[in-house]
């Protein structure tokens, strides 16, 4: 090694040896930048971060000073086994979704094993209230919508939208609810066929009730994620990206 | 000829020799990773501990495991070679602490989960990646531990590093490096400390 070099090198670690305060001689700047390449993060478009700011905030409250104390009067009154229970009926529910959507990604074998699980679950498991599918006969859950079904034939996600009440979404699987909720019995739409509410005030409610219910199950879930938020928008934002990314991927 | 021989006998047996010593590498990784998990839930479990007893056996189970340091550079991104080194230091101080915490508050949902390693990945000689399942009686949830090991192994610290871990495929660091950057557009760094240590 040239003298230059050497001493370049001394120095570098003196300096390392300064800031960390383990001394962590061997991270040096060269190693940082192996990682930055692993850790890129594509800043995305996000013209409507205004509106989802807003709307991140305005689900804050919503969550917090709603949804949280709601559901801990709820849990107070209603066992968990019946809120399981409520929950197994909704999932049940939503099975057309699922089908129609694996079929659409080529997924045959989920496709027959979510037929199979809606089969014995709406018999065995009464009505959905049971999932005997996966207690009993280990036929597993396989949650697939159209949002999932574009990312699949490559339609890329679009700019990020926060949905009121619902959460982060973005354009993609916005425009991925109305084909999913023709499948669904529980619509905002009258339909020429059986639903279980035929206008918005019903669908609202209904979802409403869905939402609390699922939420009830892991009250504080939101408060653990939100925990290490510094700021709220771009924290959940990032999340929800990363993780449709990987649904779509699977 | 035989010579020939004899030099594809040695860069075979050689490769099939490193490719042993990779292998070897990540069973005990794997076991090693499973062990720490062991002895966690047996802290977690135990009833004998106050919460913050049992939070700090957990924090110095995990210690040797994790690069918390390397983690907090890396969440700045290209950030953290343009700040002071007084900033620096409190910087990782700061940001370890936050893990440190976020750690422990994630203990107290523990319900008797079981860690299953399904995959190991090994995408370079020194990264491997465990891929595990968290199995709980009605879900199952996906985490990636990222491992790295450092070219000269680090005092009182394992040979390999944690320094991201994926949960559902969301990754902890790359999350933190976006809500970094969008905070540091309009704010500035110790801002973002003093928003740190507000919380802690």
């Amino acid at each position: 090694m040239r003298l230059k070099n050497y001493l370049f090198v001394l120095f570098l670690s003196f300096n390392l040896i300064g800031f960390s305060s383990l001394g962590a001689v061997e991270t040096s700047d060269d190693m940082l930048d192996e990682f930055e390449e692993e850790m890129v993060i594509e800043e995305k478009y996000d013209p409507l971060s205004g509106y989802n700011r807003v709307m991140t905030s305005f689900n804050d409250t919503l969550w917090v000073h709603f949804f949280t104390p709601v559901t801990n009067g709820y849990n107070a009154v209603v066992n968990e086994d019946i809120r399981t229970s409520i929950d197994n009926v909704f999932n049940n529910l939503y099975f057309p979704v699922r089908l129609v959507n694996n079929i659409f990604q080529v997924k045959f074998v989920n496709a027959s094993e979510e037929t199979g699980r809606f089969l014995i679950n709406s018999t065995v498991g009464v009505l959905g209230l049971f999932d005997p599918a996966k207690s009993k006969f280990d036929l597993q859950e396989h949650k697939e919508d159209f949002g999932q079904t574009l990312g699949f034939y490559g339609v890329g996600s679009g700019p990020h939208i926060v949905l009121p009440l619902f959460g982060p979404s973005n354009l993609r699987d916005t425009i991925g609810i109305i084909p999913d909720s023709y499948l669904s019995i529980i619509d905002y739409k009258k339909r020429g066929w059986f639903t279980l509410t035929d206008a918005w005030d019903e669908f609202l409610a209904i979802k409403l009730y869905e939402k609390t219910n699922n939420f009830s199950l892991d009250n504080d879930k939101y408060e653990r994620i939100k925990e290490n938020a510094v700021d709220l928008y771009p924290y959940l934002r990032d999340m929800y990206e990363q993780y449709r990314d990987n649904q779509i991927k699977e | 000829m035989k010579k020939v021989f004899k030099n594809i006998v040695l860069i075979l047996s050689m490769f099939i020799f490193t490719q042993n010593i990779l292998a070897n590498e990540q069973i005990d990784l794997k076991e090693h990773f499973l062990k720490k998990i062991d002895k966690i839930v047996l802290v977690v479990e135990s009833d004998t501990l106050s919460k913050s007893q049992r939070n700090n056996e957990i924090i110095n189970i995990l210690e040797p495991t994790f690069d918390f340091e390397l983690m907090a550079k890396l969440s700045l991104g290209k950030i953290w070679k343009t700040i002071s080194n007084e900033n620096k230091k409190r910087f990782v101080k700061l940001y370890v602490q936050r893990m440190k915490d976020s750690y422990s508050s994630k203990v107290d949902g523990y319900g008797g989960e079981k860690v299953e390693v399904t995959k190991i990945n090994q995408v370079k000689s020194n990264r491997i990646a465990l891929i595990t399942d968290l199995v709980s009686d009605d879900k199952t949830l996906e985490i990636i531990y990222k491992f790295y090991k450092p070219k000269k192994a680090k005092l009182d610290k394992d040979l390999w590093l944690i320094y991201d871990a994926e949960i559902s495929g969301v990754s902890i660091l790359k999350t933190d490096k976006a809500q970094f950057r969008e905070f540091l557009k309009t704010k500035s760094i110790s801002e973002l400390m003093d928003a740190f240590s507000k919380k802690s």
